[in-house]
């Protein structure tokens, strides 16, 4: 963190110090060229130095983006390798216990248990890699066909409550229309969309899960699907770059949150390419976090 | 039997290693993350033998709970169990104040092995040995061991004796009457666990033999059994 900062505030400062040098030569150029060369040669080093400072400044703008985009990547690196060896850790460890211990049948189906949930969760981050990697590929291709957005929703709630263990009142469903509410899509795309939403929403509840879906239709056009939680919230500043590849949140104080950094950048690609969009919402830290996916309806 | 405390938020993994290691015999408690960690270990301190930690956990990592615990004056063998395995992650971990460094996934022997490394060092250091009693002179046939001073008084000498030497005897005279196996007390004296060169005892043998016998070419009380080990008789044969 700290090597990241001093990288940056050196280049900061570095070209700060060009610009202030460019403009002063500038200025001297100007004042030794006004009293014999005609207008032409003066407006020349004008242009030329203004290109030169602006070009400085688009260079240093790039070099601290860059910067940035690494030490995200190298977030992401870590995150996943956690995510990837830990079920891996977790199988070898039970197949051990199995192989070296004499246990009595309940024990063993407890621990092919832990073993198919590891199994599941692995699957679950080499899925969401591999989707991040299609999804960053320019030509995306969607089988559509109309998906009822409201049953594809309550299917999805229904898997969440069940892989985090939870009563069936912590993620509620709010429902305005009374008929199905239509869109053209990939309906196997739109669930890991619902999915990956309710997933953060869950991870980032702290302790109690109060979780509000919402599927309406603000528009005669357009369908919302809202995901609300009342968890640990995203600052102001962060609300758009959440959607950013490896971008994770990040505020004073908070639990680290285990995670690829890729749910959100999958949910926009996706919702991109259906011709909608996706947004947060949130009051701010500590004051949960509101994500609206916006489809185009079809008229049914 | 070592009481562990295991620090891990993954649940599978946790639970794993408690099965495995409450079945070798130790007592495990296991801490979610950084903070109940540090509670845990301050509160009642030095009741823990090992701590297995985890590096990633919620809250404060497993590098600030080590170093939390070493800056406190807490000195409990402290083994970094992670799924980051980078020299760079390796070096600030041992920074850190750990003893040993393990990458997941490991092999439950070796984390075991390790384990059991660890707490032989805490013995070693605490000058205690498992499965001796803690009498600290003993008399047998006019000889006089006093393991506290580590001294034999035999026949009119003194004679003093390596802390090795000293533990060596009090685990025969503990099992006095027994034929020990050379194994065996590699095993509970030197807490090696090893099967070669198990020859270095009779040295040791030889040494105490010319301490209490009278004649050690012809041993009566520190008997050798054929084809076993030695065996400790009070009484002389």
């Amino acid at each position: 963190m700290t090597r990241r900062q001093k990288a940056i505030s050196f280049f900061v400062a570095l070209c700060v110090l060009l610009v202030a040098g460019a403009i002063s030569l500038n200025v001297g150029w100007i004042v030794i060229t006004a009293e014999r060369a005609p207008l032409r040669v003066l407006l020349f080093g004008i242009i030329t130095f203004g290109l030169i400072i602006s070009g400085l400044i688009v260079y240093t703008v790039f070099l601290v983006l860059e910067i940035r985009r690494n030490e995200e990547h190298d977030t992401f690196i870590n995150a996943v390798t956690h995510e990837l060896k830990t079920p891996i850790a977790s199988i070898r460890l039970y197949l051990e216990t199995l192989q070296s211990r004499s246990l009595d049948e309940q024990q063993r189906q407890r621990f092919y248990d832990v073993m198919l949930a590891d199994a599941d969760r692995l699957h679950r981050t080499v899925d969401q890699v591999l989707k991040a990697g299609a999804a960053s590929q320019k030509p995306k291709v969607i089988a559509r066909a109309p998906v009822d957005i409201g049953a594809l929703t309550r299917e999805c709630v229904d898997l969440a409550l069940q892989r985090h263990h939870l009563q069936p009142g912590a993620i509620m469903i709010e429902s305005h229309n009374v008929g199905p509410l239509m869109v053209r899509g990939d309906a196997e795309e739109l669930r890991t969309v619902i999915t990956n939403l309710l997933d953060n929403a869950v991870k980032y509840s702290s302790d109690l899960v109060r979780v509000t879906v919402g599927v309406a239709a603000p528009t005669p056009d357009t369908v919302w699907v809202r995901v609300q939680d009342r968890g640990v919230g995203i600052p102001r500043k962060q609300l758009k770059r959440v959607f950013r590849r490896f971008y994770r949140v990040q505020m004073r104080g908070l639990k680290q949150v285990k995670g690829t950094g890729l749910g959100l950048y999958i949910v926009r690609s996706i919702a991109r390419a259906h011709g909608g969009r996706v947004f947060a919402q949130s009051e701010g830290e500590g004051h949960g976090a509101t994500f609206t996916l916006e489809l185009p309806r079809l008229a049914s | 039997m070592s009481r562990i405390l295991v620090v891990e938020d993954e649940q599978h993994i946790a639970d794993g290693l408690r099965f495995n290691l409450e079945a070798e015999g130790h007592d495990v408690t296991i801490a979610a993350d950084g903070e109940r960690a540090l509670a845990s270990i301050l509160d009642d301190r030095s009741s823990y033998d090992v701590v297995v930690l985890d590096v990633m956990l919620p809250g404060r990592d497993g590098f600030e709970v080590a170093s939390t615990l070493r800056t406190a004056g807490q000195f409990v063998p402290i083994l970094m169990l992670t799924a980051r395995g980078r020299p760079e992650d390796v070096l600030r971990g041992f920074a850190a104040g750990a003893d040993d460094y393990l990458p997941k996934p490991f092999e439950l022997a070796i984390l075991i092995a390790r384990i059991n490394g660890l707490l032989r060092r805490r013995l070693w250091n605490e000058g205690k040995t498992s499965g001796v009693p803690a009498a600290d002179t003993y008399t047998f046939a006019g000889r006089t061991l006093d393991f506290t001073a580590m001294e034999i008084h035999a026949r009119g000498t003194s004679y003093r004796l390596t802390q090795m030497e000293c533990q060596l005897l009090r685990y025969l005279v503990a099992h006095a009457g027994q034929p020990v196996s050379r194994g065996t007390l590699l095993e509970n004296v030197w807490g090696v666990h090893e099967e070669t060169d198990t020859r270095a005892i009779d040295n040791f043998i030889v040494r105490l033999r010319k301490y209490l016998e009278d004649r050690p070419e012809e041993p009566c009380y520190l008997q050798t059994v054929r084809g076993v080990g030695y065996k400790f008789v009070p009484g002389g044969r």
